[in-house]
């Protein structure tokens, strides 16, 4: 084995992989390390929203965004700006988490594209949500987060959240049976914008954009065509 | 993966000290950029596995046959291998139809623990990795091990292997657990018979890792381990491993149910 890896090892060195100059090659390699660190960074920011977003710590949650951040729920409309993004939030119950609630918002599947020149970046996550309250029957829902991100003075800031929740039902009747509309912009706290897109959950059929190109043909997703909707008018 | 090959993930970062030293900064660079490369390898093979979970999530089935190799196979629960990414294409229409989501149906796959290994020549890698299936039809527990290429500095789809630990429907799988898929169960059928036959819940199959064990190093015991319910090396699971086998050792697939 040994000798396999040394030769292999003699094998890599062959291979001129540059003609450049030991400075100029340190300086690309750090680049390559700094978009790998950046990458991590945003996976952490985004894992620890979930988890504070989770207890209800809505004043730390909405911390982790740039000041000129948006925060954009299902159908709720847009929020702009860290004191929007917090009294949106309290739309969802009180700071700290209320007794017999249940709020999880799993964060899995990131796909993170951090731009080159490694202040900015988005991401596509699976978002998986278990919901209680009590009186009520458990929830089961999911949907994609669309999120940007942005690095300023070396930290890296949440500028756009964008949950697009795409299904929710009754823990016990399931998707055959039970279907939950999502909730639209509150009367008590109207958002900044709109909704940035109007779309239904299910059981409507509904395709987030995709931020990212395909990994292997390197084409965008853009153009993926978005299924026809009666409700909606989209044909 | 044979034993050279776990030895060498292994060795992979273990340059001495005293190597370092001899070395020329040029030598010292290739070093650093194959370390580099590995970590940004191992995030492509991540994100190729998350972005097929997201095109099937979708009905995206051209773009998810996009992410195979020319030549690679794909093999779901027990429905047998289909061999090269034209086969997967058919598979995929032929088994849940054209591409787009439709209204009224989930097929969630969510893609999470994935434990990603790259070659030391750098141009194979391996995940093991599972989905949590939240569909219309219930809930399913696939587990992945898979096999990538890097070909032309693309890392691509070479086995995609999904055997399944638990499908069940909504009622949970307290109350019923549903049979493995079969090669005929519904068209297209394989090219190649299922590589294994096993049972899914509350039957169990330990899918040999394609890594060993991280801090002792030793390999896991590639023979396939089948049971009824009960832990490795108990005498239930020794006799349940006498029911049923075939005779290349593996269990024996439930009847299909009549419908």
């Amino acid at each position: 084995m040994k000798r396999a890896w040394l030769a292999f090892a003699a094998l890599a060195i062959a291979v001129p992989a540059h003609a450049q100059s030991v400075e100029q090659r340190i300086a690309a390699y750090r680049h390559r390390v700094a978009l790998l660190e950046d990458q991590d960074a945003i996976e952490n920011l985004q894992a620890t929203y979930g988890y504070y977003f989770d207890k209800g710590l809505w004043d730390q949650a909405a911390d982790l965004f740039a000041a000129d951040g948006s925060f954009e729920y299902g159908q709720r409309g847009v929020y702009i700006g860290v004191p929007h993004i917090r009294r949106a939030m309290l739309l969802f119950g009180p700071q700290g988490l209320a007794a017999g609630h249940l709020n999880n918002h799993m964060q899995l599947q990131a796909v993170i594209t951090v731009a080159d020149d490694g202040l900015s970046a988005r991401a596509r996550w699976q978002g998986m949500i278990m919901l209680a309250e009590p009186g009520q029957n458990g929830v089961w829902g999911v949907g994609v987060y669309e999120n940007e991100y942005v690095k300023q003075n070396g930290v890296w800031k949440i500028a756009k959240l964008h949950f697009y929740v795409t299904a929710e039902t009754d823990y016990d009747l399931g998707w055959t049976k039970s279907a939950i509309p999502m909730d639209g912009p509150s009367a008590l706290f109207p958002p900044d914008r709109p909704p940035s897109e109007v779309y239904r959950a299910f059981p409507g059929a509904y395709i987030p954009p995709f931020d990212y190109k395909n990994p292997v043909t390197g084409r965008s997703l853009a153009d993926i065509p978005e299924p026809a909707d009666d409700v909606v008018g989209r044909k | 993966m044979n034993k050279a090959l776990l030895a060498a993930l292994l060795a992979v970062t273990a340059t001495p000290a005293w190597a370092q030293q001899a070395q020329t900064p040029e030598q010292r660079l290739d070093a650093l950029d194959k370390r580099i490369t590995r970590l940004e390898d191992m995030n492509a093979v991540e994100r190729v596995q998350r972005a097929y979970g997201y095109f099937v999530d979708k009905g995206q089935w051209t773009q998810l046959s996009e992410l195979f190799a020319d030549d690679a196979t794909l093999e779901i629960g027990g429905r047998g291998i289909f061999v090269g990414r034209k086969r997967v294409l058919e598979y995929m229409h032929g088994a849940f139809g054209p591409d787009g989501p439709k209204e009224g149906l989930l097929a969630q796959h969510m893609q999470f623990q994935p434990i990603v290994d790259i070659s030391p020549d750098g141009r194979t890698a391996w995940v093991r990795s599972r989905a949590f299936v939240m569909s219309v039809g219930g809930w399913g527990l696939p587990l992945y091990e898979d096999e990538f290429s890097k070909e032309g500095g693309v890392w691509k789809f070479k086995r995609e292997s999904g055997p399944f630990t638990m499908y069940t429907s909504w009622k949970g799988w307290g109350h019923d657990a549903l049979n493995n898929t079969w090669p005929d169960k519904f068209d297209p059928p394989p090219d190649l018979p299922p590589s294994t036959v096993y049972l899914t819940y509350p039957a169990y199959w330990i899918v040999p890792f394609h890594y060993p064990n991280p801090v002792t190093g030793k390999p896991f015991p590639v023979e396939p381990v089948g049971a009824y319910h009960r832990p490795p090396g108990t005498p239930e699971q020794a006799a349940a491993r006498q029911v049923g086998k075939l005779a290349d050792g593996t269990q024996q697939i439930a009847e299909p149910p009549g419908n």
